[in-house]
């Protein structure tokens, strides 16, 4: 009894989760290898086939998932560049007892519902918003910003920068100052013991970061919805507009496969990517304990000690 | 000599983006705000001030329904993840095994896929059990919101059970057994106490993510039982008035409530910012 007491715990959720995510996700899963038998059913399984997945691959389908490919990479992209600073700045320059002020400054739109702050956005820049009238009343042309793609990279920009940088700040917060000082008292530039000191400390935060913004960024339906007009930018309205409108649930569910899949595959590709870059930093700050290779041991960590002292 | 000058030069650049950018972060929901004094028939142009759009939600019966739905969904879907996660939670903290690699993989499954996928597997699977299977419960509103909102939810509430239990000490637990205490004394007597500040911050933040779910919502509600969230989308393709902005206000009043509440209840265990912004942004 007490050797499964932990599983009989565990049960509940299990189940739950079992019984409404993992088998209606394999039960989409089944359908995009379906088909759509006449105007009035939303899915057959009679014939099984990859049409579907054919069709998804079709130009007119294919364009929207690299838009979204495009607004996806895009968006985090930015999103680091400019929540890294903020992030730095409130572990790092500002005083101790004011950073709990400043995480749930960016708590609080991060908590504000979703499509509400979108919708704020809408009121902004539409043609006769309020932007578009301070823009005129400085002499400027009228917004026409609204219902184009730069303005849902504006939207995922803004509704996923608190994900980036709450992260950020938890890694950067990690990397303890005195490593930093111990850093600058060897003589190193500011810039070197950010590039060698904190980034690499702080490299788990920002991939969690990174990984935070673009999956969810991916799927995403509702910014593109408010802000994109009813162009259909993104693959998370194709994939509703089957379910809701057109109701061909195989199709759709073969537009959710795919993006699945896309999404793992951009991620794994980013991995690599990362894992490539850093193999020179990471041989260069590798530090070999022990007598087991003396000479190449210093060969190693030499070089590093004289551009710390030589910068 | 130049040191301090460029020192507090570049401090000073990071201050200024970072004031710049927390702007930036609560400029649309100052105009949200803003918008819900406006007396007029459109949202987006301004007329004049008033209280008026606040009367909404005594005036219209489907404003108050959609509050009301949400409010009570979000109670019944917190409860829900709250009870299913912190038994989670516990379990892998205490009562570690080989399943537990599963449980965590199913669980990180859960919370990294997009939102429009659980909305589209669910929709089927509500048709499937009510309609084809003949299970009444699954067609009502309530009942298939909270299924869905809670999903996301216990995920949350697991992780945060489990990494407060695994930062505390289990030997307290196991003195209280050597003193001959029953399991139940034990659990109720150490267990809960030392987790209550888990347990508590994950209700809460269940709960406003239940309120502020639009995307399961949207694809899972039966008419009848419209949440806030889709009242909204709705309003969206048939008009914007300012009557949306003033609800949203309200909505945001009681998020803001239920965060500091959280905010509040980790402190006192505790926790530093960092902490609370490492809890808040999901584990």
């Amino acid at each position: 009894m007490r050797k499964h007491s932990g599983i009989l715990l565990a049960l509940p959720a299990w189940l739950w989760l079992v019984c409404f995510f993992v088998v209606p996700v394999a039960i989409v899963v089944v359908f995009s290898f379906g088909e759509k038998p006449d105007i009035f059913s939303t899915h057959s399984l009679e014939h099984l086939s990859f049409d579907r997945y054919a069709e998804v691959f079709t130009p007119a389908f294919f364009t929207t998932f690299l838009n979204t490919l495009w607004i996806g990479l895009a968006g985090t992209a930015i999103c680091l560049v400019i929540g890294m600073p903020v992030a730095y700045w409130m572990a790092v320059k500002v005083r101790p007892e004011r950073r709990g002020l400043l995480v749930a400054l960016v708590m609080v739109p991060f908590w504000t519902n979703f499509l509400v702050r979108t919708i704020g956005w809408q009121i902004l820049l539409a043609p006769e918003g309020w932007l578009s009238t301070l823009a005129q009343g400085i002499g400027l042309p009228a917004f026409e910003i609204l219902n184009t793609r730069q303005a849902v990279l504006l939207g995922v920009v803004y509704n996923y920068l608190p994900l980036m940088i709450l992260p950020l700040f938890v890694a950067f917060d990690r990397v303890s100052g005195p490593l930093r000082e111990a850093s600058a008292d060897l003589g190193a530039p500011k810039w070197t013991t950010f590039f060698r000191i904190t980034l690499p400390l702080a490299q788990p935060g920002i991939i969690a970061g990174v990984l935070l913004v673009y999956i969810p960024l991916m799927g995403d339906y509702i910014t593109a919805t408010v802000l994109g007009g009813a162009k259909g930018n993104m693959v998370g309205q194709l994939v509703a507009g089957q379910f809701q409108t057109a109701l061909n649930w195989s199709l759709g569910s073969a537009m959710a496969v795919v993006l699945i899949g896309i999404i793992l595959v951009s991620v794994a590709i980013g991995a690599g990517i990362v894992w490539l870059v850093t193999l020179p930093a990471r041989s260069r700050n590798r530090l070999v304990l022990g007598p087991a290779q003396p000479a190449g041991a210093r060969a190693v960590t030499a070089p590093a000690v004289v551009e710390g002292a030589g910068a | 000599m130049s040191r301090p000058s460029t020192r507090s030069l570049s401090d000073r650049a990071f201050g200024v983006w970072g004031v710049l950018v927390l702007i930036f972060l609560f400029l649309p929901i100052a105009v949200v705000i803003a918008s819900s004094f406006n007396v007029g028939r459109l949202l987006v142009s301004w007329d004049h001030f008033g209280f008026d759009s606040f009367l909404a939600l005594f005036l219209k019966p489907a404003v108050r329904d959609a509050v009301l739905v949400s409010v009570w969904t979000g109670l019944i879907a917190a409860l829900v993840a709250t009870l299913l996660g912190a038994l989670a939670g516990l379990a892998m903290a205490r009562h570690p095994g080989r399943w537990q690699l599963w449980l965590l993989g199913l669980l990180l499954l859960v919370s990294v896929t997009p939102e429009i996928v659980d909305a589209v597997s669910l929709l089927p699977w509500m048709v499937t059990l009510g309609q084809d299977a003949g299970i009444a419960i699954f067609n009502d509103g309530i009942v298939r919101l909270v299924i869905g909102h809670s999903l996301f939810s216990v995920a949350v509430v697991a992780y945060l059970v489990r990494a407060r239990l695994i930062g505390l000490d289990a030997k307290l637990e196991e003195a209280s057994a050597d003193l001959y205490a029953t399991p139940v004394t034990t659990f109720r007597r150490v267990t809960l106490p030392l987790a209550m500040p888990a347990v508590l911050a994950g209700f809460l933040l269940s709960f406003t993510l239940s309120l502020d779910n639009t995307v399961i919502a949207a694809f899972v509600s039966v008419s009848g039982s419209t949440p806030w969230p889709v009242y909204v989308l709705s309003a969206l393709r048939s008009g914007l008035r300012p009557e949306i902005a003033a609800v949203s206000t309200i909505m945001l009043v009681l998020t803001l409530a239920a965060l500091a509440l959280v905010g509040y209840v980790l402190k006192r265990a505790g926790d530093s910012a960092a902490d609370i912004a490492r809890t808040m942004s999901g584990g």
